[in-house]
């Protein structure tokens, strides 16, 4: 019978994670060309889109890096070649790291070390069904129900001013829920949110000089760095 | 007051039609291609475990903490990215990546969400973004073990615990601008959502006063539970005409 170790270094495992991450950067790029095609015959030029692709990419990279800390604090628990996948289509940072704390208990051992001495193939089968079937829930509602959600707010029909209203509520209301969780749940959080706050800002301010206007396309990659660069000082001051 | 009401023919954007038509087709193949994985292997090493050791009073446990967030990201989510949720969803990371890289693209090129323009500049950024993503973490897993340590640092580590808060803060800079759409302004939008955020501060003032930490792990079930009272609220609000839709340049509804 196959272990636990078999599965996550097995050659097949590795060929089809390879296959499917193929498919899923095919897939950007048939959209990416599609988007592309469409923004220019909307009459967006082709500066600003080298704009937006530019920041875009460079916005990436820090959230990326931020993935590869939990990756690696997934591999620990699954090898590397599941957690890779996992964290490179449909998987979430904060979910995934929090399954894998509790994944090794939920299948009956002691802590993630003592599952990946003695886990047995069928117990690891256990683990990939859960998360690959758990996280379906989210695309019982877009497959059948994502056009429809789209056009609720659809904005281009234009005699209804409840789509505009109705539009600007989803991004409010994730607001609402995260801002109060973060000034009230933790210090640090608080601080962290603030000091991002004040240097998108600043930065707000200094771009709006001739020639820093460059600065507009990475005001959001800057304050989102210093933020979480502050996070060192605030933990250090309040943990 | 009377509201504009009246429902005008339009027909769907060709891009936006081609989202829903093939990006839901894309969507099914890569869900299937997913679900596949598990049991192909599972299959060739003779190790399916039987529906009784995948589903049991333990294992539940795994399946609350994804569930319950699957339904609150595709409702609360597919509203603000419009057509590119489909890429989004199936490339996973929304909240602390794909949704404020479209955001961050659509204010970069003056555009709104929900309108062609604004889903077409969203899917180009998340698109890009995806790519990159794909990327980034292909060399890291190729490379884990020459760079594993310099991501185990405690600096990087606590850094990168601290994201979802620094991308707050960047964020909260274009939230009112999100309101602004086209040629019509929101008035008074945030009004909708002051009972949101009323109720999640004294949640979270509780739940802290009480020693019970930060409410932060469990965000995908207060989104769930409270985008109804911000729907329901906005809806009052703009049938009382606290919310306005005005014009941008004569400012008259």
């Amino acid at each position: 019978m196959a272990t636990m170790k078999d599965i996550i270094s097995s050659p097949l495992l590795l060929a089809l994670v390879a296959g499917g991450l193929l498919y899923i950067a095919g897939f950007s790029l048939v959209y990416l060309k599609k988007a592309y095609t469409r923004c220019i015959e909307l009459g967006i030029s082709k500066e600003d889109l080298k704009k937006v692709i530019k920041s875009s990419l460079v916005f990436s990279i820090v959230p990326s890096l931020s993935i590869v800390v939990g990756l690696f604090a997934l591999i620990a628990v699954m090898g590397v070649v599941w957690s890779w996948w996992r964290l490179s289509v449909i998987g979430s940072l904060s979910y995934e790291t929090m399954i894998s704390s509790s994944v090794a208990s939920a299948i009956g051992y002691a802590n993630s070390a003592e599952m990946l001495e003695m886990a047995s193939g069928r117990d690891f089968g256990v683990v990939m069904i859960l998360m690959s079937v758990g996280m379906l829930s989210g695309f019982l509602v877009l497959i059948p129900f994502g056009r429809k959600l789209s056009k609720s707010v659809d904005k281009s029909d234009t005699g209804n001013t409840w789509k505009h209203v109705l539009s600007g509520t989803f991004m409010l209301c994730l607001f609402a829920v995260y801002i109060p969780v973060l000034i009230f749940g933790d210090t640090v959080q608080m601080l962290v949110m603030l000091t991002g706050l004040v240097i998108a800002v600043g930065l707000g301010v200094l771009a709006k000089k001739p020639g820093l206007r460059w600065l507009n396309e990475f005001i959001m990659a800057f304050s989102m760095i210093g933020g979480m660069v502050s996070s060192l000082l605030w933990v250090k001051l309040f943990s | 007051m009377s509201k504009n009401n009246t429902k005008p023919v339009h027909t769907m954007d060709p891009f936006q039609e081609w989202c829903h038509k093939w990006g839901r087709v894309g969507t099914v193949i890569a869900l299937v291609y997913m679900i596949a994985i598990p049991f192909v292997v599972l299959t060739y090493y003779d190790c399916v475990p039987s529906l009784g050791q995948v589903i049991n009073l333990s294992t539940i446990s795994i399946l609350l903490i994804y569930i319950p967030v699957g339904f609150s990201e595709a409702l609360s989510y597919t509203p603000i990215l419009g057509c590119s949720a489909y890429l989004t969803f199936i490339t996973g990371n929304i909240m602390n990546l794909k949704l404020p890289c479209a955001a961050n693209a659509m204010k970069l090129a003056e555009k709104e969400p929900n309108t062609p323009e604004g889903e077409a500049i969203s899917s180009v950024a998340v698109a890009s973004c995806s790519i990159m993503t794909i990327l980034i973490l292909a060399l890291a897993a190729l490379f884990s073990t020459w760079i594993m340590p310099v991501f185990e640092l405690p600096q990087v580590k606590t850094a990168s615990e601290y994201l979802i808060p620094a991308l707050f803060g960047s964020l909260t800079l274009g939230l009112f601008a999100s309101t602004n759409s086209g040629t019509k302004v929101v008035k008074n939008g945030i009004m909708g959502v002051l009972p949101v955020l009323i109720i999640v501060s004294i949640l979270a003032l509780a739940v802290r006063l009480l020693g019970g930490g930060s409410l932060f792990g469990a965000v995908g079930f207060l989104i769930l539970f409270m985008l109804p009272v911000a729907i329901i609220s906005s809806r009052i609000m703009w049938k009382k005409g606290i919310i306005k839709v005005v014009d941008k340049e004569t400012g008259k509804e």
